[in-house]
């Protein structure tokens, strides 16, 4: 079975390469044969050669390097103050009840109108940036880790506490491998949202990071170097993607083969 | 050590009611300690939430459970659990749902590992200590279960329908397994099943509940067939056809009252 899969696996890729490269070469001969504007356009090559030429001089790094720490502050805070809160939550329900109109209203808001008042708080530096990435990531970290929790399986509790698990051996063992399906599930996105919401963040007000350099670029009717970002943070999110996927094959071991095609499909 | 009434388990005037509806209703009854017991009755008679009270999953809204003359408070400590649904924890191993028991218990990983390795052998799992249950099928998993509950040495072991969802083979192969282990031990068994063949091939002793709701004991009986017993054979066994037939006397009219009620529901 594992071989017709190979077989049929070859040509997929192949005609997605090829669907790639249609897109690319329609792009380029459309801005060359001035059916669109080059002005509004750009063209691949151009693009292709300024995020190479941003790293060859270097130009890139510290943009990128500034980015990636405002995501990764966001994402471990978001994740931390989330799985906390979410376990605590599923745990006691008089909490999860009192707080849950609260929570709804919280969540309800648009994210991005917090920028500005971050951008006051904390000003211009990186912790504007990554408090707007946290409000994202922690919600979506949250409810899954509370729906994780609640819905763990009633009779492996049961069984788990006929053979003695104490309240403490119930969470190590029970408790926390089966919301960690969840909690990975909300991994894959939550990292996609730190990035965007560190990028829209430093788009508004700061002195470096990808998203300034975008909306540097944009100040002075540069397309090729906002279309330069945009692929650079394409990039970057896929590359912690494939990250995030190892860990969680890793983690997740025990979990039928089933899983993979989903995830095949998504990322 | 026995206590005087010499009953593992003893329910006195218990009664369940969830809203809207009773499950059971004054039941009184004594599990006698080193016996195999089973309880049988209609789907829906309450046999589980019967077990549930005595393991201390479920509190009784009236009466009181004692284990060994002791009112059972919280979980039942002194008994093992072996349910109907797929309960091993499906993020484990083989050989670690095995040992967990023990290391709850706070037994040593090194002795704790050691012994479900004698485990393994004995539920003739040699090979599979590092599969996770999804890799094995129904029947390997179940001896898991079997191997799960009885490492930690539980005085009483309660088990509901346990075998329900395997195939006659397998099951039968688990009955005489069960059967062969218990015979090794002094424990007391509590066995839930609607298979009345089941329960008068295991036992010593078989109880009938009515039909629910608010079910109550209809009988008790003796089984009285010698030990050790050989499944394969003894459905013919002049002795099960005769207390098959008088069971089923019983069990049929409840069994025809539940159809009833489910067609009018």
């Amino acid at each position: 079975m594992s071989e017709t899969k190979k077989r049929s696996r070859v040509p997929m890729a192949v005609w997605q390469v090829l669907l790639g490269a249609t897109f690319l070469v329609t792009w380029q001969m459309g801005v060359s044969a001035g059916v669109m504007d080059k002005f509004f356009f750009s063209r691949p090559t151009d693009i292709a050669a300024r995020v190479a030429q941003m790293f060859i001089t270097g130009t890139i790094w510290v943009h990128l390097a500034t980015t990636l720490l405002e995501a990764a502050l966001s994402f471990l805070i978001g994740v931390g103050a989330g799985v906390i809160v979410g376990f605590v939550l599923a745990r006691n329900a008089f909490l999860a009840a009192l707080l849950d109109p609260y929570i709804r209203i919280t969540n309800a808001m648009p994210r991005v109108v917090l920028a500005p008042i971050f951008l006051l708080w904390f000003g211009l530096g990186i912790w504007s940036k990554v408090a707007l990435g946290v409000t994202v990531v922690f919600f979506i970290v949250f409810f899954n880790t509370f729906k994780g929790v609640r819905e763990v399986d009633r009779v492996v509790v049961n069984n788990a506490r006929m053979l003695g698990a104490s309240e403490r051996q119930l969470i190590r063992h029970v408790l926390i491998p089966s919301a960690l399906t969840w909690i990975f599930s909300s991994l894959h996105i939550s990292i996609g949202f730190a990035i965007i919401a560190v990028v829209v963040g430093e788009y508004l007000g700061a002195s470096r990071g990808v998203g300034y350099m975008i909306s540097q670029a944009e100040g002075v009717f540069d397309t090729t170097g906002v279309f330069a970002g945009m692929v650079i943070l394409a990039g970057v999110v896929l590359l912690v993607g494939v990250g995030v996927d190892r860990m969680e094959r890793y983690l997740l071991r025990w979990k039928p083969e089933h899983t993979d095609e989903v995830k095949g499909q998504v990322s | 050590m026995s206590p005087p009434n010499g009953a593992a388990v003893r329910f006195t005037n218990i009664t369940k009611s969830f809203p809207g509806y009773v499950a059971v209703q004054g039941i009184n009854l004594d599990v006698q300690a080193g016996r195999f017991l089973s309880v049988v009755g209609p789907s829906g008679c309450g046999k589980s939430t019967l077990l549930n009270m005595a393991a201390g999953l479920m509190t009784p809204t009236e009466g009181t459970v004692e284990i060994f003359g002791e009112p059972l408070q919280g979980i039942n400590r002194k008994a093992g659990y072996m349910f109907q649904q797929d309960a091993l924890l499906p993020w484990k191993t083989v050989i670690d749902n095995i040992l967990l028991g023990l290391v709850f218990q706070g037994v040593e990983p090194k002795l704790a590992e050691e012994r479900a390795r004698t485990w393994i052998h004995r539920v003739g799992l040699d090979g599979f200590a590092d599969r996770y249950p999804h890799q094995l099928s129904g029947g390997m998993r179940k001896r898991v279960a079997m191997a799960q509950t009885w490492i930690v040495d539980p005085a009483i072991v309660f088990m509901d329908e346990p075998f329900g969802a395997l195939d006659v083979h397998t099951r039968l192969r688990m009955e005489s397994e069960i059967l062969s282990l218990w015979a090794e031990t002094n424990k007391t068994v509590m066995f839930v099943t609607h298979d009345l063949e089941e329960a008068i091939a295991l036992s010593d002793e078989v109880v009938v509940l009515s039909a629910g709701p608010a079910s109550r004991m209809v009988g008790r009986y003796e089984v009285g067939l010698e030990r050790p017993r050989n499944l394969i054979d003894i459905k013919t066994n002049p002795r099960f056809v005769e207390i098959y037939g008088s069971i089923w006397r019983d069990l049929r009219e409840e069994v025809l009252k539940s159809y009833e009620r489910n067609e009018k529901a």
